[in-house]
């Protein structure tokens, strides 16, 4: 037995020390940055899935920048992200569902800041249809549950020369409190007042789809994304870059201006343009519906949220406004999120997010000079 | 009446007929356990094959990269396991043991069978609701989320696992042992610690070991206590530490104050997404997962089943 | 603790006078006098710790829902069709996790339960002595699988192959029968996402629990029994049907409790293949929740204080049926041993 036991360990160490000469944290040998001290610095944070996908690519391509900072961040939804920060057990949280008056008040110096915006998209899985179009008021009654089958005029419509399934529609969407849907009630709520007021609007809802046993929920973005590609005859809606990178096909819309628009970088960026001065004093906008001609009409921010007054690690809340400067300003950062599928900042909303980081206090004192 | 039906029956008949429904009725618990294994061997079978398309060198050694793309590991997650399972052991196993010596020693007072009640529901309570209690407890106050947290979690889980495997096989050895110590003049926890605990050593490690598997795969308790890292790397931070000239202290606080990720968790958080990459690791981290705590059951088992098979003959 | 720290101290104050200045040795010696002492102090301590930490468990999820508990009273579990579970508006009411639990427990221990009886009879009755061991280690880990592991190869496996065509045979045939069409509504969707997933994958998790137990349950019937039995002149098959499972029965259903209690509190399988939606009424072919798995899927983002207290009340529930399961099946194998050891 003690045989045995000395076996294993012997493997635990053996393959610990190859894990050792293998990380980057071991294998990175630029100098140690004077800014931290060489002190290294963990921060977690975790949030909203709608970023994650850059979120993920861009903490990896700080190590490179900062070697000393790790930035751990969980996609576990912006209600999870929301939780976390108002129960402290975070250092940051992301979001892209707004902080209610009541969350403000119950910790007045969260801050939210603008990191990106995105496009959500609804993604379908129909075997053999790579193309669909749908409009706002279609969308409504799919998910209100008034359209439960594929082949209903009124899609047919829209679709002319598509052979539609005579098959239920599944409505995928989303199990944990999320922006995601916050950001797609919005839309839905904008085009319909009746889904306004009979469904409503918000992180979570109660879906219509569910009654009829045609809902699925997924956890965060992957979840819903997971759950329309196993599901033949599922319609769904995730964040632009979960579709693109792995190929789910998503509908196109009828804007606001009644041009059939598919969302990419042109789209958002003129759907963003129309929102350009639309900040608020708390930092905050939508972009909803967009009324221009080429708008992608389903559009949000995503956020950081950060306490504006920090009294504990000082180091800490140094590396954190650094790197959420670098992840605002830099060129391969804003690159990286183009490539995915994000739309990084106008200009105007960067330097009001860069003048927010620089107001940040840690024990009475401005963090960044 | 009970003659004229009698001298109806067709006896050589009804003989047929109880030895056909006793051989369809036997055959038919033995087609029972037949269909029980096809379900293990297809999971087993299926897991394997798909793990091993993935497995290598890298898978272990390696951080994970960003969504959707190829390569890295999950070293994060396989020693964020380590280390939570390692801290539930130190904390579970001694105060486990420590039970069961008192349940051997007061088997039917009140406190005994108030503890007895209390294992067994522990064991009893579903592991989300352990979870639920962890961050109530062990992330709320502390204001952090942490491989401390998700181990301590884990012992709850492993502790009334261990108390009655413990106590069962204390209660095996033989209570001259015991006897005869105490007559030389050894005190009672001399006694109870070089001669009776040694006396059961082996089943109890055999309890311990099966207390392992199941925190291992456990993933419903960390959810709210372990959180997740992508960045978890215990061998860097001893590395840094050294380097640094950290006490042990400030290294260990390093190690158990991060917030970590754990195979299962990995397991959980990679089958639910979009990216073909991430489900192809997935199922290696299933085979590896299922490869370490099927191995520790069938040891722990077949080492049993052996021990009794001797004190019996 | 309090006694051993006394014992230390003493001998700190006796130096401080003065009088003697123990050795090292002496000192050692004369702490492990009161060896015995700490011993059982240390026994007791870890003893009532345990006890302590089933009591902190339901202290913190009774305060911990005493919100929740106040606002909805008992309308939080009562069967209500038009049950709401609306994190928006803050209105809660379990039932439909409730008999999403109750439903997957009920049809998984309907099919666990004849399996896992005939595997204890062949396990304990029939399997050569060779086979016993190794058939029942595989039985029981069935039991070892990891849940998350059910999860990934029911997503991927057992949904697509298995309950796709089950279900929608089930609803082609039962699901517009007047009566059976509440539990059989189809359409069930094509993943195979639904309760009956779930229920379906809770049978491989509860058929060893049950079977082991039952197993040992029919192993300990005296000998004598079984004899007597046979000398009358019955067959095996007989034997076992009208002797010994009578006489176990008690035991049995002892050990279908506890498969009930791992059922109800299975998490992460169910929460992977379930679907994972409230109010979408009674059909088995349909999504649903259970309370395990809307506490694996809600806890970690419950914003409000209410939201937060809704799913620790759900938590209450999941303990007291814990405590309850506890007791019968106490009783019940309680009741199994006297007989046993009556004869």
């Amino acid at each position: 037995m003690r045989r045995f036991f000395l076996f294993s360990w012997v493997i635990v160490a053996l393959l610990l020390t190859a894990c050792g000469g293998q990380t980057p944290a071991a294998t990175s040998t630029s100098t140690p940055e004077a800014q931290t001290g060489g002190k290294s610095i963990t921060l977690n944070g975790a949030g909203a899935t709608f970023p994650l996908p850059v979120y993920t690519e861009w903490n990896q391509m700080y190590r490179s920048v900062q070697p000393d900072v790790t930035i751990n961040y969980q996609g576990i939804g912006s209600g999870g992200g929301q939780k976390a920060i108002l129960d402290s057990t975070v250092d940051f949280a992301g979001s892209d569902s707004l902080l209610k008056d009541n969350q403000y008040t119950k910790m007045p110096d969260l801050q939210m800041l603008p990191m990106l915006a995105g496009a959500v998209v609804p993604i379908y899985n129909l075997p053999g249809v790579d193309k669909l179009v749908l409009d706002g008021p279609t969308m409504v009654d799919i998910f209100m549950a008034n359209i439960t089958n594929w082949n209903d005029p009124a899609i047919a419509k829209l679709n002319p020369g598509v052979s539609l399934p005579d098959a239920p529609i599944v409505v995928a969407h989303r199990s944990d409190g999320s922006g995601t849907t916050e950001i797609f009630t919005s839309y839905l709520g904008a085009v319909s007042e009746e889904w306004k007021n009979s469904v409503g609007v918000g992180k979570a809802i109660e879906w219509p789809a569910d009654k009829n046993g045609q809902g699925i929920g997924g956890k965060g973005n992957p979840g819903v994304a997971q759950a329309v590609q196993a599901t033949p005859n599922a319609i769904g809606y995730v964040e632009l870059a979960y579709a693109k990178s792995n190929s789910i096909p998503f509908a196109n819309l009828i804007n606001a201006a009644g041009n059939e628009v598919t969302a990419d970088a042109e789209t958002m960026q003129d759907a963003m343009a129309a929102f350009a001065n639309a900040f608020n004093e708390r930092l905050t906008a939508k972009i909803m519906n967009a009324p221009g001609q080429k708008s992608w009409p389903i559009m949000g921010y995503t956020y950081l949220i950060i306490h504006m007054k920090e009294n504990q690690n000082c180091d800490k809340t140094k590396a954190l406004l650094e790197y959420a400067s670098w992840a605002v300003s830099d060129p391969a950062a804003a690159q990286k999120a183009a490539d995915l599928g994000y739309a990084t900042l106008p200009n105007a909303v960067k330097e009001l997010v860069m003048a927010k980081l620089q107001e940040v206090t840690c024990n009475g004192q401005k963090v960044l000079q | 009446m009970p003659q004229d039906l009698f001298a109806q029956i067709d006896l050589p008949r009804v003989y047929r007929r109880r030895r056909f429904l006793n051989d369809v009725a036997l055959s038919l618990t033995g087609v029972a356990v037949a269909l029980a294994v096809i379900p293990l061997v297809w999971i087993v079978v299926y897991v394997f094959l798909k793990g091993m398309q993935n497995i290598n060198l890298d898978f272990f050694i390696h951080l994970p990269q960003a969504m959707g793309t190829t390569g890295g590991g999950v070293t994060n997650a396989i020693q964020g396991s380590i280390v939570m399972v390692l801290v539930a052991v130190v904390v579970a196993i001694p105060i486990a043991l420590l039970v069961a010596f008192y349940l051997l020693f007061h088997p039917q007072t009140l406190l005994g069978q108030i503890l007895r009640f209390s294992t067994d529901l522990l064991a009893g309570v579903p592991s989300i609701v352990i979870g639920l209690f962890g961050y109530a407890i062990l992330v709320v106050p502390f204001k952090h989320f942490s491989a401390l947290a998700g181990g301590l979690v884990l012992a709850m889980i492993m502790l009334p696992i261990v108390i009655r495997s413990a106590e069962e096989m204390l209660k095996l050895v033989p209570k001259e042992l015991r006897e005869g110590a105490l007559a030389l003049g050894a005190p009672e926890w001399k006694t109870s610690l070089s001669v009776v605990l040694v006396a059961a050593l082996e089943g109890i490690v055999t309890g311990v070991m099966l207390a392992i598997a199941r925190a291992t795969g456990e993933t419903a308790p960390l959810l709210f206590t372990a959180l997740g890292n992508e960045h978890y790397n215990v061998v860097a931070y001893v590395r840094q530490g050294i380097s640094q000239h950290q006490s042990i202290f400030q290294i260990l606080h390093k190690i158990l104050a991060e917030p970590t990720d754990a195979l299962p968790l990995t397991l959980w958080k990679y089958a639910q997404q979009p990216y073909p990459e991430r489900v192809a690791q997935s199922w290696t981290v299933a085979l590896v997962l299922m490869f370490f705590v099927l191995a520790l059951n069938i040891g722990a088992r077949s080492w049993l089943a052996r021990k009794r098979r001797q004190t019996r003959g | 603790m309090q006694r051993s720290k006394g014992s230390t101290i003493t001998p700190m104050l006796s130096s401080q006078l003065g009088n003697r200045n123990p050795s090292w040795r002496a000192r050692m010696g004369r702490w492990l006098q009161h060896g015995d002492r700490i011993w059982r102090t240390a026994l007791l301590v870890a003893s009532l710790l345990t006890v302590l930490l089933v009591l902190m468990i339901a202290w913190e999820i009774w305060t911990g829902s005493t919100l929740s508990r106040h606002e909805f009273g008992w309308n939080f579990l009562l069967p209500w069709v038009e049950s709401v579970w609306n994190p928006a508006l803050d209105r809660f009411q379990a039932w439909p996790a409730i008999y999403g639990s109750l439903i997957t427990s009920l049809i998984a221990l309907a099919l666990a339960v004849p399996f896992s009886v005939a595997i204890a009879i062949f396990l304990s009755e029939l399997a050569p002595p060779v086979l016993r061991t190794p058939l029942n280690t595989m039985v029981e880990m069935l039991a070892a699988v990891p849940s998350v592991v059910y999860g990934l190869w029911g997503i991927y496996v057992f949904l697509p192959v298995v309950v796709t065509p089950i279900g929608r045979v089930l609803a082609a045939s039962v699901g517009s029968v007047p009566g059976l069409s509440l539990l059989f509504a189809g359409p069930m969707p094509v993943s195979g996402t639904s309760r009956l997933a779930a229920a379906l994958i809770l049978t491989f998790m509860v058929t060893p629990t049950i079977a082991s137990v039952s197993r040992e349950v029919l192993q300990a019937i005296p000998r004598s029994q079984r004899e007597a039995s046979l000398a009358l002149g019955a067959t095996p098959w007989e034997t076992v049907w009208k002797v010994l499972l009578p006489y176990g029965l008690s035991g049995i259903l002892g050990a279908v409790i506890l498969g009930f209690g791992r059922a109800i509190g299975e998490t992460m399988a169910v929460t992977m293949v379930i679907g994972n939606v409230s109010g979408s009424g009674y059909s088995v072919l349909r999504p649903g929740y259970t309370m395990a798995s809307i506490i694996a899927n809600e806890f970690a983002e419950a914003v409000s204080d209410m939201h937060t207290s809704a799913l620790i009340e759900i938590a209450l529930i999941l303990f007291v049926v814990t405590i309850i399961l506890n007791v019968i099946a106490r009783w019940l194998v309680a009741s199994v041993n006297r007989k046993t050891m009556g004869s």
